[in-house]
């Protein structure tokens, strides 16, 4: 059985390694040692939405998790992110691609429709043009502070807010960088880019 | 995103209910261009909320647009009342 040790290495580190030690071992069964907290609940949520058998252990600094690729293993499952754990990019202040009235009317829509969704996301990053969303006298802005009450985080980039000189205007959520949002995005939840 | 008191006006063409949001938000009114609540569904599913205080100013730039909704609403507790225009 392989065997390798992901303690004290940051996010998104032990879900990579844990991964490639996974797909690398041929069926065997892997033991993966993990800090608690977010390394050991990560790499948990990884394993499962592939579909394999996790076994875990408590040691005395930190959790053994044994993995049991090969004979469970589901084909491509579909991503079924446990309840309300999606992470929605929004990247751009437009829906699709089209004329640009029609596009910020669509995204004013899906935000609006996502108050109904009995599942929302956990998670909702705004970037580019996107953060044109968040901030005072955006028209969808009633929209997030109702998903942010909630309990969606609502996090806009910084680069971006800097770069359309908004950053004073952030009306909804709190600002983010890119290491947050490219961590959130290999998490192994369901990312859904807009 | 439709409160006790709002007006929901219902168009039946997205391109009216376009033209409507860009003649009322031309003359500054407060509106919101919001998806047509289920309980309504139109053909288009788009519809103009407003408040009561706006209604009148509302309504009136419609119809002097000739862009009359198909059907208005008064959202009252947890239903919608059927109204008609009175401007």
């Amino acid at each position: 059985m392989h065997e390798i040790d992901c303690r004290n290495i940051p996010c998104p580190g032990p879900v990579i390694r844990a991964k490639k030690a996974i797909e690398g071992a041929g069926g065997e069964r892997v033991r993966i040692i993990l800090d608690a907290g977010a390394p050991r609940e990560n790499v948990t949520r990884f394993a499962t939405s592939r579909g394999y058998r996790v076994e875990e252990e408590q040691l005395a600094d930190g959790y053994a998790l044994t993995i049991a690729a090969g004979a469970v293993q589901m084909p491509a499952v579909p991503r079924s992110p446990a309840s309300g754990s999606a992470v929605v990019l929004v990247a751009s202040d437009r829906l699709g691609n089209g004329p640009d009235d029609l596009g910020k009317l669509l995204m004013k829509n899906f935000l609006i429709s996502l108050l109904e969704v009995a599942e929302p996301p956990e998670k909702m990053f705004f970037l580019n043009s996107g953060v044109l969303l968040t901030v005072n006298g955006a028209e969808t802005l009633e929209a997030l502070v109702k998903l942010a009450d909630a309990g969606v985080e609502i996090m806009s980039c910084g680069v971006c807010l800097d770069f359309f000189s908004v950053r004073n205007e952030l009306a909804v959520g709190s600002v983010t960088n890119m290491l947050a949002i490219a961590e959130s995005m290999l998490q192994g939840n369901a990312v859904i880019r807009l | 995103m439709v409160n006790d008191g709002d007006y929901v006006a219902i168009f039946n063409s997205v391109h009216r209910v376009m033209k409507a949001e860009k003649h009322l938000k031309e003359q500054k009114l407060q509106i919101l261009l919001i998806p047509a609540p289920r309980a309504l569904s139109s053909d288009c599913g788009l519809a103009i909320r407003y408040g009561a205080g706006d209604r009148e100013q509302v309504e009136g730039v419609l119809r002097t647009a000739g862009l009359a909704p198909e059907e208005i609403y008064l959202k009252s507790g947890d239903r919608y009342l059927r109204v008609d225009s009175e401007f």
